[in-house]
């Protein structure tokens, strides 16, 4: 006798609970962030103290009577050194952030033990990363606009371009920041420890993007490395934005790059989770750490 | 009524006490290799941002700005210098109660307590293992960074090696001290990471602190960090100094009393408190 099966569920995925799994998500992301309040110290802290080492150090290379600064502002058609430092740091910070909150956030989910059970929930699998993407952006939001205020309060340093241009720079380098920060989240849970990549990652950029100063003044081969990676043009886009009051038409050559890297990052991000995903169930290790 | 305890210490039950410390540690380090990589080449990657810059600031090469402060234009012998001395700080310094702090977490901090031998030991134990890695990845940073970015001691490095000394022996003055707030706050990475900025900040671990604004210097020269630095640099670099260089041997010597005098008083003192809540165990 041959028996039909019609597996039932209590869950009816669609589109809206999709959307309802994402609002849970970041609802309880949101809810974490608030309950541990360190934070804030550390947001107003780290904009000031981790570019001060780069800027104290362009102090001192700066001379006592000022000899090299004229030769860095030559070199790099830059007002003054500060803003164009603060730039390439916090776009490095970002990047760094992002790769340890957005990087790690199923890791974690992976430590605390809960990993397996949310993955058991008839719900949108991806939403589990997408939703830590919210709360974040809010916090890195925040984060620049901390920046802008302390460097603008103690060093003086003035904005001489359109803010909504430095917003719609940011706007565009989200999909290649957090792309990256996807594909990273999905080979973290496979790799479990990946501390050494983050170091990888963020090294490349402290390296090759110019965060300290001008891409052109690298040797020929480093230049060409440079040109494959999404900060170099968003450190470039921001300085222009920033201090010479680009506008969108001097922007392009940087905006576009951008959000190229933007849908190869964000797809690559995508399909890292899905194999990712079909790997844990076939080898069920998924809970394990 | 008479105690008695099966262990008797001595000179060489200590010794003992601090090989086994010492090869636990040794034995953790080498079990993730990859540590090793990231200790060498983590400061060759935080300090290629200034090499460039650096460049950007220099002229035909010179970057007559920095030797205007220094007496020397050689700005990336003077930061590897300070790159390196950082390293064992950092070892000195914050690595005692880090080693704390994993132990709590662990749950073996309370056993570690029950020993017959000196807390102090335990600490001074835990770093021995740090300072020999330090020593490698250190060295191995320098060819690297002497291939990379063309580090040149053209002075006295022996004459360097021994100002040194002094400094991180009184570092662990500072450790000790250290390591008695992690008893307390239980939870001190924010507290490590802000302090070690601004200490390594404030002594010139990278930078000539001359070249500080004028309200910050005297921050600079209260710390003995700042000596150190300069005299180390002095000696092996034939830098310009802040004060002549017998003088600031002098002072790091002092120093090295008078912390290592303060940091084990303000442990114990600290360490008999948590015994007496009984919160040694918790984290």
């Amino acid at each position: 006798m041959e028996t039909t099966l019609s597996p039932q569920s209590l869950g009816k995925p669609g589109v809206l609970s999709d959307l309802r799994a994402l609002f849970a998500v970041v609802n309880r992301e949101w809810t974490i962030f608030k309950r541990y309040p360190s934070w804030i110290i550390a947001l107003f802290i780290w904009p000031l103290i981790f570019p001060m080492m780069y800027i104290l150090t362009a102090r001192a290379l700066s001379g006592p009577d000022g000899s090299g600064l004229q030769v860095f502002l030559k070199t790099t058609g830059a007002n003054e050194y500060i803003g164009y430092i603060i730039v390439g740091t916090t776009v490095w910070m970002w990047q760094n952030i992002v790769l340890w909150d957005v990087g790690f956030s199923l890791r974690n989910e992976q430590m605390r033990g809960t990993l397996e059970s949310n993955w058991l929930s008839p719900t949108w699998r991806f939403a589990y990363l997408l939703g830590q993407t919210g709360p974040q952006i809010v916090s890195m939001v925040m984060f620049v606009g901390i920046t802008a205020l302390e460097f603008g309060l103690l060093f003086g340093v003035r904005l001489n371009g359109s803010p909504w241009m430095i917003g719609l720079m940011m706007l565009a380098a989200i999909p290649a920041i957090y792309g990256l920060g996807f594909a990273f989240a999905s080979l973290v849970i496979t790799m479990k420890e990946a501390n050494a990549f983050v170091f990888l990652v963020r090294g490349l950029v402290m390296i090759f993007c110019g965060i300290t100063f001008p891409v052109s003044i690298l040797p020929e081969w480093m230049q060409s490395v440079a040109k494959f990676l999404p900060q170099t043009y968003l450190i470039h886009g921001m300085r222009a934005a920033a201090f010479s009051n680009a506008g969108i038409s001097e922007l392009t050559a940087d905006l576009i790059p951008l959000l190229l890297f933007g849908a190869f990052w964000l797809t690559v991000g995508y399909v890292t989770f899905v194999w990712m995903e079909r790997r844990a169930r076939q080898t069920g290790a998924i809970g394990q750490y | 009524m008479e105690i008695t305890t099966l262990s008797q210490p001595n000179l060489q039950t200590q010794l003992r006490a601090l090989f086994v410390i010492a090869h636990k540690d040794w034995k953790v380090f080498w079990r993730y290799p990859l540590n090793a990589v990231s200790h060498v080449f983590q400061p060759l990657i935080w300090i290629t941002p200034v090499y460039f810059m650096g460049k950007a600031f220099s002229s035909n090469g010179q970057a007559v700005g920095f030797a205007a402060y220094t007496g020397s234009g050689d700005y990336m012998s003077y930061i590897l210098i300070g790159t390196a001395l950082s390293n064992f700080i950092m070892t000195v310094f914050w690595g005692m109660g880090y080693a704390l702090k994993a132990d709590m977490d662990a749950g073996v901090l309370e056993s570690n307590w029950l020993t017959p031998i000196s807390r102090l030991q335990i600490l001074v134990g835990r770093t021995l293992t740090s300072l020999l890695t330090t020593a490698i990845t250190s060295t191995v940073m320098l060819i690297i960074g002497a291939l990379l970015f063309g580090f040149k001691p053209t002075g006295n490095t022996f004459a360097a090696i021994l100002t040194a000394i002094p400094m991180l022996i009184g570092l662990y003055g500072f450790g000790f001290a250290f390591a008695a707030i992690v008893l307390v706050m239980r939870e001190a990475n924010t507290m490590v990471d802000v302090s070690s900025f601004l200490v390594q900040g404030f002594s010139g671990a990278n930078f000539p602190v001359q070249s500080l604004p004028s309200w910050l210097i005297p921050i600079s020269m209260m710390l003995p960090l700042t000596y150190g630095f300069d005299a180390v640099r002095g000696w092996m670099l034939e830098t310009s100094t802040l004060l002549p260089l017998p003088v600031e041997v002098a002072v790091l010597i002092v120093s090295m009393f008078l912390m290592l005098w303060f940091g084990s008083w303000f442990f114990y003192r600290v360490e008999r408190r948590v015994r007496t809540l009984g919160t040694l165990g918790q984290h």
